[in-house]
């Protein structure tokens, strides 16, 4: 019992890692009716720009939110440069370019800093803690801690500003939105932004697990979309409920699954995947959406 | 004879090319056969994402994967069955063919973007899919392959033309050519008759093709499988002519790398992919033998952007085609050639077959 | 100079033309009726105003010209357009939509102010205020759009087809509301109506269009009681 009660814990804070990843794509479809293929390597770049704060000296919690804020007007930046001059291109396109942006991103962290994997810093001790007999450790609860201190942020942000309600405005309702004066087409930048920060507390809290090295997000993305997909690709409550199924679902079936074991965990998203837009696309919080003609 | 005469410049443009890739191998040395095998494999591959992408407006970002299947059925086959390699070819193609139509049924219920969205999975989780049953696949080491020695007449058929016998790697090229020819012509065919014109149909508006009568899921499903096929059939001849398969040759930069070569030459096009799988496969290696030669780049980091170079020359390729040409290299060919056209003879010009982006908003 | 000033607007969707040279004017704290059967080119005018579709000729507000702007920054200048279908987001709240109308303005006193009137005219809002604006009825919503474009406090509102699919009563209601509004707080209004004799009644001046241009113009009671013209023209 006590295992597998360490299993559910590592899994919501893996959950926590894929919630804040599919929030940024939820964000982003939301404004956008696209998914961003880009955002894992965009958190990728997050996380570096981080660690070269933190090698230069930096503590630890100064350069986090520092690094969100870069990575907030990074997003700002992409969605000015590249996005907005195609924004009335087929969603086919946008995909596209979106691919070429993470291909792009991948190669220049290459470029930039190597490919030699290195150990990222975590303020979080790996030591464990003796909770009713089970063992949990320190970094599980820290990550599950901040995620769900950022998740909430987002959320109250989104529900209870003003921002976040010409946000949501612009993002179901663009040409209804400007008749009431919102600047549209700054809330998407805002989003992009919004959606960046996230994504790259996604990569800060993921890199110490798995090392830091440029193709470090490309499995994370797809645990991430499994999660969105699961909870509904409109839904960012749907995103977190989706992330924690996804964390716990394939931790406990790597551990319990023996023909899973650490490297088809992967395929586990991929069945997700496929499952629910198979069996039911809208996922557990989403709305059935008209199609335009 | 008078036909001959009134045949549209495109097809002695055709006969010239096809020229020409018969005879490159007795005029560049050998090794670089094998390097243009290798992009031409890439073009059938290319060949059917296009007919996927262009034409019946699925985008698929996992033909790595079928590449992968039809790969491994070959090395297999060939491996453990003791199966003549060039047998296994059309065989592989087949398998990956119908696995491919199977995979498009229920794609026939994801969006556009869903179908990318899973297909982009399929890709990543392909290499451990792979590695897992691995008596069969050989696992993380792979399947290495003989490579297969040319036939009696083609050795001497080669000698007779330039002095020295065939060796394997122009052998290779021989059989992909041949295999690109009538993969290539088999598409063409395809999209001038029926077939191709509902497969268009759908790509420009599903629902109003739906309204015309075209059977929606049928050809949707059929693309997939033709696509299937035409990856299967690269797969397998990228199998002969690197001699060894392994999951590390099937990341999903290679499902990135057919995009590239799929948008820059053009959708919905027939000399695209040709010259698409050309870019693909020679940029990075240009680009690998190009980088140490620019002192401006210190030496240790050399080997690092030599790596990460293709990488970011994809990236802002895919990023800069589809903002400026949308169409790729061919478009912009065609577009130019016909502007051209229009101001010498001042008439509106046939339709090449080349389908303008949609311009349907978001 | 007035309010609001059109001057030969041509307008369309692509190559087909709806506006063919517009003229009219919306002097300050006036209801101007904008009537014509449909089809005549009401909408696409309001439209323009507002730069949801392209026009050429001038467009003057408070003698500011409107061209090239967007629309959001239009709005801004104290523009609220009620459109037809009347824009009511309905994945957001009625409270949320009400925030929308008044998220522009700095006045905080005025604006609670402003919120009280608000729930006077349109009880409804307050307690359905909760609920997504969604669940409203067509007169429902009719009244939050009415609501939300007060609450912005603009100088002009755009009222476009008010009375569209409601039913008498509420018609009623909603028109003795923006009457009100035109008295109490000076706003000018634009109000595009098919039907003409209620538009007659709540305007001081009326054009009539007539695919694309302005056929018949002056004063409301005059039209109202002029019976060629009405027949013509208005249907009535």
């Amino acid at each position: 019992m006590q295992e597998f009660l360490q299993q559910v814990i590592s899994g919501v804070a893996s959950g926590g890692i894929f919630a804040s990843l599919a929030l940024a794509l939820v964000l982003i479809y939301n404004a956008m009716g696209l998914v961003n293929f880009a955002q894992g390597e965009m958190a990728m770049m997050a996380t570096f720009i981080a660690f070269t704060l933190i090698t230069r000296g930096v503590s630890y919690w100064i350069a986090f939110p520092v690094t969100l804020a870069i990575a907030f007007a990074g997003g700002i930046a992409i969605q000015r440069i590249v996005i907005r001059p195609v924004e009335r291109a087929p969603l086919l396109t946008l995909v596209i370019i979106t691919l070429g942006l993470a291909t792009l991103l991948n190669g220049l962290a290459g470029a930039i800093f190597g490919y030699v994997p290195r150990s990222f810093p975590s303020p979080f001790s790996v030591q464990t803690v003796d909770i009713l007999g089970a063992f949990f450790s320190f970094r599980d609860l820290g990550v599950i801690t901040v995620s769900a201190a950022v998740l909430l942020l987002i959320y109250l942000l989104l529900q209870r500003t003003t921002v976040g309600l010409t946000m949501r405005a612009a993002a179901h309702h663009a040409e209804a939105s400007r008749l009431l004066g919102v600047r549209v087409s700054w809330m998407l930048a805002l989003g992009w932004g919004l959606a960046s920060a996230v994504g790259a507390v996604s990569g800060i809290m993921v890199a110490p697990i798995i090392l830091l090295e440029p193709n470090m997000m490309q499995t994370i993305i797809i645990y991430a979309f499994a999660a969105a997909v699961l909870g509904g690709i409109e839904s960012p409550l749907g995103a977190v409920i989706g992330g924690l199924i996804v964390g716990v679902t394939v931790n406990l079936a790597g551990a319990y699954l023996p023909f899973v074991g650490g490297d088809l965990q992967l395929a586990v998203a991929l069945a997700i995947i496929i499952g629910v837009l198979v069996l039911k696309p809208n996922g557990l919080l989403g709305r059935p959406t008209v199609r335009r003609v | 004879m008078r036909r001959l005469r009134t045949l549209p410049p495109r097809y002695w443009l055709v006969l010239v090319v096809v020229l020409f890739f018969i005879g490159l191998p007795t005029v560049i040395d050998s090794f670089l056969s094998g390097e243009w095998a290798q992009a031409l494999v890439l073009a059938i591959a290319i060949m059917g994402l296009n007919i996927l992408i262009g034409y019946s407006g699925q985008l698929s970002l996992g033909h790595g994967a079928f590449m992968a299947l039809g790969a491994y059925t070959s090395a297999i086959l060939a491996h453990r069955y003791k199966m003549d390699y060039l047998l296994t070819i059309p065989i592989a193609g087949l398998l990956t063919g119908v696995i491919g139509f199977l995979f498009g049924v229920p794609a026939l219920r994801l969006s556009a973007l869903y179908l990318a969205l899973a297909t982009f999975a399929l890709a990543v989780v392909t290499p451990s899919l792979i590695k897992r049953p691995a008596e069969l696949t050989g696992g993380v080491q792979g399947i290495v392959l003989l490579p297969p020695d040319p036939p009696q007449f083609a050795k001497d058929a080669f000698a007779a033309v330039t002095g020295t016998p065939m060796t394997t790697d122009q052998w290779t090229y021989y059989v992909t050519l041949a295999w690109a020819l009538v993969l290539f012509w088999l598409a063409w065919n395809l999209v001038r008759h029926r077939a191709g014109r509902a497969m268009r149909a759908l790509r420009d508006g599903e629902v109003a093709a739906s309204a015309s009568g075209v059977n929606i899921a049928g050809y949707k499903t059929l693309a997939f499988g033709i696509s299937a096929l035409y990856a299967g059939i690269a797969g397998s001849l990228f199998g002969l002519g690197s001699g060894f398969v392994s999951p590390d040759t099937f990341p999903v930069a290679l499902s990135i790398q057919l995009l590239v070569g799929t948008v820059v030459g053009g959708l919905a096009s027939i000399p695209g992919p040709l010259l698409g799988g050309i870019f693909a496969y020679f940029l990075p290696i240009e680009s690998n033998q190009w980088i140490p030669t620019q002192t401006w780049i210190p030496a240790q980091i050399v080997s690092t952007v030599g790596k990460a170079g293709p990488a970011v020359t994809y990236g802002a390729v895919l990023i800069l085609v589809m903002i400026f040409a949308p169409n790729g290299v061919v478009g912009l060919v065609t577009a130019g050639y016909t502007r051209l056209r229009r101001r010498l003879r001042g008439v509106p010009d046939r339709e090449t077959g080349q389908m303008p982006p949609d311009h349907q908003t978001a | 100079m007035a309010l609001l000033e059109l001057e030969e607007v041509r307008a369309g969707y692509g190559p087909t033309s709806v506006l063919h040279g517009v003229s009219l004017a919306v002097p300050e704290g006036q209801i101007v009726s904008l009537l014509g059967a449909n089809g005549a080119g009401k909408t696409t005018t309001l439209r323009s105003i507002t730069g949801g579709v392209r026009w050429t000729g001038d467009i003057r507000f408070d003698g500011r010209s409107l061209r090239r702007m967007h629309t959001e920054d239009v709005v801004r200048l104290g523009i609220a357009h009620v459109p037809e279908g009347r824009g009511i987001l309905t994945e957001l709240t009625v409270d949320e939509n009400l925030k929308l109308g008044s998220h522009l303005r700095r006045d905080g006193p005025a604006v609670r102010k402003d919120y009280d009137r608000v729930f006077e005219y349109f009880p409804v809002l307050r307690e359905r205020r909760r609920l997504s604006a969604s669940t409203l009825s067509g007169g429902e919503q009719q009244m939050l759009a009415l609501a939300r474009a007060f609450l912005m406090k603009p100088r002009l509102m755009l009222l476009d087809e008010p009375s569209l699919g409601l039913a008498p009563m509420i018609v009623r209601a909603i028109f003795e509301i923006i009457r009100t509004i035109n008295g109490a707080d000076r706003v000018a209004i634009l109000l595009v109506e098919q039907n003409a004799r209620l538009a007659l009644d709540v305007s001081s001046e009326a054009y009539v269009l007539e695919v694309g241009r302005v056929a018949v113009r002056g004063a409301s009671d005059e039209l109202q009681g002029n019976e060629s013209v009405r027949r013509s023209y208005l249907g009535y």
